[in-house]
């Protein structure tokens, strides 16, 4: 895994319909680095996050991810993280137990995991034994966060994380965010707000200059 | 604040609507449903005159009072789900933000739920009367006002369901209340199958008896109705926004041909108004079986009726035998069904799977046992319920239900993971008309799997059970279950989608 970069995108098409989104784009994330591509609304970045995720598939161009086509298989969720999706909640399972459901079916103990502090960190602490769809958005938001930082992997694809946060969150999450790359995890995100990006300690680039 | 007189408005939204739509196209729709009714009652009027009113009255006593009490019941708590008052969703949106008469918002509403509640009750009066009463021997005005008592009975469960609605806080201890009349009704039911001769009414309160005690009861009615009216004002604006929203749900799910719509809200609110506390997934379990128990433990109430709906089938036992025979595959679907929430969940999207990780023939495994392990002890205490209140011979016919464990949670399973009717499926012409299939095709899949019964279903439908009917059925159930996780899942895909 480490002999490939984390992400490789080269001249990807995308359109919907006759108007085209993406055009040529290409892209490189290396293996244990982060990349925040910035830009305004409906330029393409979700698209993008999507097609690398293997949720859409493209017009053209290739896409690798460690090497590897990305796709449906249970071997690249493992490794893989997106919250490109908003998620759908299981009925009656608390924000705590949605948290405890990912480790453990990861493998991980709940406790050596971190799961409360993870919630606590992430401003959730009050909220353990709500159940999602309770939530604020901002919350459910966290929670999402908390989740996919909680859980291995080795890649985070994460859209506009910043969203829903206030100030303070904001920057609990580009610190977390840091110490995931630090611990040689790569990260992929897409956002508006170039402050959260720098702190993020992600490469900024533009859509634009993504384009040929 | 002076209101603003409700009647002008609604005639204007009335005249406006009308403007959009085809001339006479009103007309046609009522002249279709008339059509319709007047079909259906033609070719079914002899099935609902042997279901409504027998030739001879076919129930005892205790029967007839279970009979009335899972009716009243049932339309109560139909009622509260309803509302019973509400509004469309527009009118829910412009006019109860508006500053007209509240009362005379829902003034129709309560017309209507009226008239509906009043035609159920009546019904439900005809068919208790036709089952248990000696109707022989009873003159036309007897009937008359036993059916005229039925009525004013509905309109009473409609003027307790919207008092309420109003926010009273008895609203919950009412319903609890319409739950237990049901399940002792239903209670009645089994008991009367169960006891050796049942004694049956053979007399019935003459015409002057009757007359002042409905006259009576039609006063307290029209009083009553008076006290609701004077008092609709009152009803908080949440309670009719829910009410709105249940209904228009109604709507979609009946237009749309999509149950998943109603039963998806249901379940949303059901969650909303608990207050749950964490706790670990038993951790020695699997992690999604955990889940599924901890789900199922949490609809306590399910599992209450699921235990009570034991001897449903003891009901059929008058029934042809492959009636009966259904009736306990259709209730191991059913019993499955409670435990399979979450596979709705992920069929519908698999956010949460690809955050889990998980091989989809892992997850399917995983989900399948606790419906099998619902399903099984369903079947084979409902079998042992048949073994010693019905006909079958004896037999370890519990063994033959817990064999239909595995059939009832693949078709449980099956069930959950249809997801959205395809509408998009090519209609079928047919000489009664155009039919759609994609509903059908949605309503068969899931009971499909059933087939796997057919060895419990010819042995419950013969009464005879032998050990080779028990060796078939335990192997094609697991056969057939196991066929059903190799075939449609994979161990390079996360999704559940087949």
């Amino acid at each position: 895994m480490v002999d490939h970069p984390a992400v490789e995108v080269d001249g990807l098409h995308v359109g919907y319909g006759s108007t085209p989104v993406l055009v040529g784009v290409s892209l490189t994330v290396p293996a244990g680095g982060g990349v925040c591509v910035t830009g305004e609304n409906g330029i393409g970045k979700s698209t993008l996050l999507r097609c690398v995720s293997g949720l859409q598939q493209p017009d053209e161009g290739t896409i690798r991810v460690f090497g590897g086509d990305p796709g449906a298989t249970p071997e690249f969720w493992r490794a893989v993280v997106t919250t490109v999706e908003p998620p759908t909640w299981y009925p009656g399972l608390t924000a705590r137990e949605h948290a405890e459901l990912v480790c453990r079916a990861h493998g991980q103990d709940p406790s050596e995991a971190g799961v409360d502090e993870a919630l606590e960190r992430f401003g959730l602490g009050g909220h353990k034994d709500a159940i999602p769809p309770q939530l604020s958005s901002g919350q459910k938001q966290r929670l999402v966060l908390a989740i996919a930082l909680l859980r291995p992997s080795s890649l985070l694809i994460l859209d506009e994380p910043e969203q829903r946060l206030d100030r303070e969150g904001r920057a609990d999450v580009a610190s977390l965010l840091t110490d995931y790359v630090a611990g040689g995890g790569s990260l992929l995100m897409a956002s508006h707000d170039d402050d959260f990006a720098v702190a993020s300690g992600a490469e900024i680039t533009t859509m634009e200059s993504l384009s040929a | 604040m002076t209101a603003v007189p409700l009647s002008p408005v609604r005639r204007w939204i009335s005249r406006t609507q009308s403007s959009h739509r085809e001339r006479g196209a009103t007309l046609g729709s009522l002249y279709i449903g008339a059509l319709s009714v007047a079909i259906i009652g033609g070719m079914l009027h002899r099935q609902l005159a042997d279901i409504f009113w027998p030739d001879a009255p076919n129930l005892s006593g205790l029967a007839g009072g279970g009979l009335a009490a899972v009716c009243y019941g049932f339309l109560f708590l139909a009622l509260r789900r309803l509302g019973p008052l509400t509004l469309s969703r527009p009118a829910a949106a412009w006019l109860l933000t508006a500053p007209v008469s509240r009362r005379m918002l829902l003034l129709p509403s309560l017309r209507l739920t009226g008239i509906a509640a009043a035609a159920l009750g009546a019904l439900a009066a005809v068919a208790v009367v036709g089952h248990a009463g000696p109707h022989h021997s009873m003159n036309g005005e007897q009937i008359a006002l036993l059916i005229t008592g039925g009525a004013l009975l509905g309109i009473v469960l409609l003027l307790v369901a919207t008092t309420a609605q109003a926010g009273r806080r008895w609203g919950v201890a009412v319903d609890r209340l319409a739950g237990l009349v049901v399940a002792a009704g239903f209670a009645a039911l089994v008991a009367d199958v169960a006891v050796e001769q049942p004694i049956a009414v053979t007399a019935w309160p003459a015409t002057g008896t009757l007359i002042p005690i409905v006259a009576g009861i039609a006063v307290v009615v029209v009083v009553a109705v008076a006290l609701v009216i004077r008092g609709l004002g009152a009803t908080p604006n949440d309670r009719i926004l829910e009410a709105s929203r249940t209904a228009g749900t109604l709507f979609d799910s009946a237009f749309g041909i999509e149950p998943s719509f109603l039963t998806d809200m249901i379940e949303r609110r059901y969650w909303a108004r608990r207050r749950l506390r964490s706790t670990a997934l038993f951790p020695r379990l699997p992690v999604l079986v955990a889940q599924d128990v901890l789900l199922t433990l949490r609809r306590g109430s399910r599992l209450l009726w699921l235990l009570l709906g034991v001897t449903l089938p003891v009901l059929f036992g008058a029934a042809p035998g492959w009636v009966l025979g259904a009736v306990v595959l259709v209730g191991c679907l059913v019993a499955g069904m409670v435990a399979t929430g979450n596979v709705r969940t992920d069929a519908g999207n698999p956010v949460m799977l690809r955050m889990l990780g998980l091989t989809s023939r892992d997850a399917v495994l995983q989900r399948l046992l606790v419906p099998g392990v619902l399903a099984g002890v369903w079947a084979a205490l409902a079998l042992t319920a048949l073994d010693l209140l019905g006909d079958l011979d004896s037999g370890p016919w519990w063994a033959l239900g817990l064999t239909l464990g595995p059939v009832g949670a693949a078709a449980a399973v099956h069930r959950a993971r249809v997801g959205f009717v395809r509408n998009e499926l090519l209609p079928l012409d047919t000489p009664m008309g155009t039919l759609s299939t994609g509903p059908l095709v949605n309503a068969v899949m899931g009971p499909d799997m059933l087939l796997l019964g057919i060895p419990a279903w010819i042995a419950i439908a013969q009464g005879r059970l032998s050990p080779t009917t028990l060796l078939l059925q335990a192997v094609i159930g697991i056969a057939g279950a196991r066929f059903y996780l190799s075939g449609t899942t994979a161990d390079d895909r996360t999704e559940l989608s087949h």
